[in-house]
């Protein structure tokens, strides 16, 4: 078991901000997030964007307590682009997050950029290696060698971030289980203080799903659950505890920032295509850089899927979002949180979940998801949701 | 009125042995129609009926003929549907005649349909006059064919006339065999009107039409009709003859074969084979011969779009129109929604409905087992009919389970003969006799359940023979049989559509291969789920559901949760356009792939 940051014990209620960083040098292959190559003066825009857009947040007296800053790739500003981008999460009284994550591919990791960010006050830096095979590294469509991984490492290692993570992708087309197994070995040997290892998802629109699509390369959902499972015992055993279906921390390294959005608290996301849950309401901004700018320029944020945030929803997705976690979700309390939630049908759910293997229903109201469970979460989700017969309504 | 110079005859042949062509040599030779006139008129064929290997029925058509004597006669030829599911529509139609051409392929030699239909023939007291076709072709075996008449259908072969409709041999011949062999028309003085219905058609301008062959007395436009069967009166609204397009006449008089439309919305109103009299002058007694026809066949149909099943309804109806042994009924099942159970009188029948609704009506549909109709005596009460398996009574109820039986007429090359009868066998039939038709032929005369060649016999034997060998039937008598419900269930609940009634020596074998398809194709499940085989509380096979390996979303960061949480609601949505079996969801598809593979 992982010893769990407790939100509760503060006075002061968790708020997370998140900023997306929508540029990259090119697109990787299995990419589904919202980025495009910058052109022009697309930067400079972006950053009085996303000052014109923390002006229209209604803050009130609430400081954010963990940051994260995704993309995209963030490291892709240049180092007086990232200031001005930590003045925009500065702005207000407050002072530091406690946590602040900024996601950097190995080939942005600079002397210059690792300065600015320290002293901005970033702690946790996420680093995107995806492999340590040159293969497998171009097979994904990444522009970066190992050697490049290396050297950001040590840049990073040698700047004291106090959190340091990486991220790797398995079940990728080609890849056995001994190279997965020897990308693990080698990460293992690096010591990050965090690991997120990722199965190779194909999301539509992207070049690889359109590879799929032609059948040049092939699902293999046996192969995914195999790689799963071994990652888990690996890891497991290498001194990385999971917390979460593809996160893996030392002790004391958990990543708070998505504790707290899998734990139904609040975020505040700042940039294209980045979500919020604030103020009662949950909604994304759009996944565009103009129409974007166009909403902001009419004052206007976080309006596409917008939802507001009933017990139901908040309840049904506590237990989704939080069965997804190794601790699971502690029902009494979810129970006492949002008691008007139909509770009857969810915890009939759990019981059945829990007759069929899926899931410990511990004495103390614990829920965790077992091991085959975690395996199959997004259909326990739906069954859940199906309990809960909450389907967000569309705020016309 | 001179009945004298009047034939009524018809052709009877196994399909393909040339009755479209001899046909149309008749009408030409006899100048009924030209030449131009024919190829349209055949154009109009259904291709269908072409491919199952039924000629398509036409209209009856008036001929004059001058014979050799010297004098004119009237030859009215008449058309059946040429196939032993419709036998009964067949009889009737034989009945509206006094003698049959029975057409053989010098080529091919008797078959199967030729052998049903000659015993037809015999039964209605028709005069024969055997054609040995094709004698054009090089292949042509004319000693065979007359060998066979007399072996297999005690024909004497001397009678035979040789012929070819391709190349016009043999037509006047035929013609004055008509005439000269086949008597005049019979029970003409009969002391009151019998006119018998062996046709009706739906026309959409004139309401129903029947076509009619007055046995006695007189029909005109404006007499209060009587029809027999059920003494519903009518007034004849219009009287016709053939020539061969409908044409409207003053009356129908003794031995004439012609259409009578009547003040009657749907052909369900007048049942082929029925006797029309006079309301005020009626006859004592109906022509022999009628019978109630009721399906023998049934199964489920339903439309794979639930938003089709207005369209079927409305399909099922036209179809109805014309073909009143079809009955059906609105039902539903758990498996796959909103359908209707019909009732068919064979299973060409049945197939050919589903192809025309296909076809004509373009809706897809799905068919369940086919079931036949099973007499369930019970304890201490009267004994049910029973077409659905879903309606079986309580096992502890029945006393004996009797099931429909069919006498087959198998013809085959005798290579064959040991895979045949291995075949036949396992159908559970007896083989009562083997004929030898030829050096290289034998017809086999077999016993079997109807409920055991509805749904893949044929296909054996077809493939067993590679393509050479035909089989005919016909009803026979209902047995008693050893015969079980099994139910098919999954995750213990019962599967409305794959429930059916077997032998119990066959249930284990059966229960076991839809076990194992339909683990195959329901997808993985995250639950354990059992499918299981069960004749009552008695599991007798059982198989389990692929258990879903993975299915979990790599990555779920708040910018991600709106995505993955519209995601989740998609699903659910899904799941709920899914089959429910209890606890189960089951895509739509996976029923219907598992019918599909097994018809
Ligand atoms: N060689 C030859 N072929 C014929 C003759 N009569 C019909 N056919 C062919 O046999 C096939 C079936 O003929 P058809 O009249 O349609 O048979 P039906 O199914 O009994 O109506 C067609 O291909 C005809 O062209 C014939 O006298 N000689
Ligand atoms: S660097 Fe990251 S955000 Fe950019 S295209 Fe590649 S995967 Fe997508």
């Amino acid at each position: 078991m992982v010893e769990l940051p407790s939100g509760q014990a503060k006075a002061e209620p968790p708020l997370g901000v998140y900023f997306h960083v929508p540029f990259c040098a090119s697109t990787c292959d299995f990419c589904a997030f919202y980025q495009t190559v910058p052109k022009g003066n697309a930067v400079a825009r972006y950053l009085e964007g996303m000052e014109a857009e923390a002006s229209l947040v209604e803050w009130g007296a609430r400081r954010a307590t963990t940051a994260f800053w995704g993309g995209g790739t963030p490291g892709l500003l240049q180092p007086a682009q990232l200031l001005r981008l930590g003045a925009v999460m500065l702005a207000r009284d407050g002072g530091r997050p406690d946590e602040w994550t900024v996601e950097l591919a190995p080939a942005t990791v600079s002397p210059n950029r690792i300065a600015v960010l320290r002293e901005l006050g970033v702690t946790r830096v996420s680093m995107g290696v995806q492999s340590f095979q040159p293969a497998l590294l171009e097979a994904l469509g990444r522009r970066h060698t190992p050697a490049q991984i290396y050297r950001a490492y040590d840049l990073l290692r040698a700047a004291d971030f106090p959190s340091v993570n990486l991220d790797l992708i398995f079940a990728l087309p080609g890849q056995d289980e001994e190279a997965w197994r020897a990308d693990l070995a080698e990460a293992v040997r690096l010591r990050p203080d965090h690991l997120s290892t990722y199965c190779l998802t194909f999301e539509e629109d992207t070049a690889l799903w359109i590879k799929l699509s032609q059948g040049r390369v092939r699902l293999d959902v046996e192969k995914e659950a195999v790689f799963y499972e071994r990652t888990w015992d690996y890891l497991e055993a290498a001194g990385y505890a999971q917390y979460e279906i593809s996160n893996f921390a030392r002790s004391g390294h958990i990543c708070r920032h998505n504790l707290n959005t899998w734990r139904m608290e609040e975020w505040i996301g700042l940039g294209p295509s980045a979500a919020s849950q604030f103020g009662g309401w949950r909604g994304a901004n759009p996944p565009d850089l103009s129409l974007w700018h166009e909403q902001i320029a009419s004052g206007r944020r976080a309006q596409n899927d917008r939802v507001r945030l009933t017990p139901e929803l908040l309840a049904a997705d506590s237990i989704i979002f939080g069965l997804r976690m190794n601790a699971g979700v502690n029902v009494p309390a979810l129970q006492a949180c949002y008691p008007a939630a139909p509770w009857t049908e969810a915890v009939s759910c759990l019981r059945r979940l829990e007759d069929e293997g899926l899931l410990l229903l511990e004495s103390g109201g614990q829920a965790r998801l077992t091991k085959r469970g975690r395996l199959v979460a997004d259909a326990v989700g739906v069954e859940m949701l199906e309990a809960f017969a909450a389907t967000a309504r569309d705020i016309p | 009125m001179d009945t004298t110079l009047t034939r009524n005859f018809c052709i009877i042949a196994h399909v393909d042995h040339g009755k479209t062509t001899l046909s149309d040599r008749l009408l030409e030779y006899t100048h009924t129609v030209s030449q131009r006139e024919m190829t349209a008129q055949h154009l109009d064929a259904m291709d269908l009926e072409r491919e199952r290997g039924i000629t398509i029925k036409m209209h009856p058509v008036a001929m004059v003929y001058r014979a050799a004597d010297g004098k004119r006669y009237k030859l009215n030829l008449t058309d059946t549907p040429g196939h032993v599911d419709f036998s009964y529509e067949v009889s009737r139609s034989l009945a509206a005649c006094e003698g049959a051409l029975l057409l053989i392929d010098a080529a091919q030699g008797v078959e199967a349909q030729t052998v049903a239909n000659a015993h037809l023939a015999f039964a209605q007291g028709l005069k024969i006059i055997p054609v040995i076709n094709k004698i054009d072709l090089p292949s042509a075996n004319l000693e065979l064919c007359m060998r066979q008449l007399e072996d297999i259908l005690t024909i004497p072969a001397e009678e035979a006339i040789l012929a070819s409709g391709k190349s016009g041999i043999g037509i006047a011949e035929i013609l004055e065999a008509v005439v000269k062999r086949i008597p005049p028309p019979r029970w003409t003085d009969y002391p009151a009107t019998r006119v018998l219905v062996f046709d009706s058609k739906y026309d959409s301008y004139r309401g129903v039409i029947s076509y009619a062959r007055v046995f006695s007395g007189t029909i005109k436009a404006g007499d209060m009709i009587m029809l027999m069967s059920s003494g519903q009166k009518s007034e004849v609204k219009e009287v016709g003859a053939f020539h061969p397009a409908m044409a409207k006449g003053k009356e129908l008089g003794p031995g004439d074969v012609g259409y009578i439309v009547i003040n009657i919305k749907s052909t369900e109103d007048i049942k082929i084979g029925d006797t029309i009299t006079h309301a005020n002058r009626p006859a004592k007694e109906m022509l022999p011969g009628y019978k109630d026809v009721h399906p023998m066949v049934f199964c489920g149909l339903y439309p794979l779009e639930a938003s089709d099943y207005e369209k079927l309804k409305v399909a099922l109806g036209k179809l109805r129109l014309n073909d009143s042994a079809l009955v059906y009924q609105a039902e539903t099942s758990v498996a796959l929604g909103f359908g209707f159970r019909c009732g068919f009188l064979g299973l060409l029948h049945m197939e050919i409905v589903q192809e025309r609704i296909r076809r004509e009506y373009g809706i897809e549909i799905i068919s369940t087992y086919p079931s036949v109709v099973y007499r369930v005596k019970q304890h201490g009460a009267a004994s049910v009919e029973v077409d659905n398996p879903v309606n079986m009574p309580d096992p502890a109820t029945i006393e004996e389970i009797q099931e429909p039986t069919i006498r087959a007429s198998i013809h085959i090359p005798n290579t064959y003969l040991g895979d045949m009868l291995n075949l036949v066998m396992e159908k559970r039939g007896v083989c009562e006799h083997t004929d030898t038709l030829d050096a290289t032929r034998v017809m086999l005369t077999c016993l079997l359940p109807l409920n055991e060649i509805l749904v893949d016999f044929n296909d054996r034997l077809k493939s067993i023979t590679r393509g050479y060998g035909s089989m005919d039937y016909e009803l026979g008598d209902y047995r008693a049989s050893d015969l079980v419900k099994m139910d098919i269930l999954v995750n213990g609940d019962p599967v409305d559509a794959f429930a059916s009634i077997v032998h119990r020596s066959k249930a284990e074998t059966q229960g076991r291969a839809l076990c194992e398809k339909l683990a195959e194709i329901i997808p993985p499940q995250m639950f354990k789920i059992a499918v299981q085989a069960a004749i009552g509380a008695k599991v007798i096979a059982r198989d389990n559901v692929r258990e879903m390996r993975k299915d979990v979303t790599a990555k779920c960061y708040g910018g991600d949760i709106t995505r993955k949480r519209k995601l989740l609601d998609k699903q659910k949505e899904g799941k709920k356009k899914m089959k429910q079996i209890g606890r189960v969801s089951i895509p739509p598809d996976a029923f219907i792939q598992v019918l599909k593979t097994n018809h």
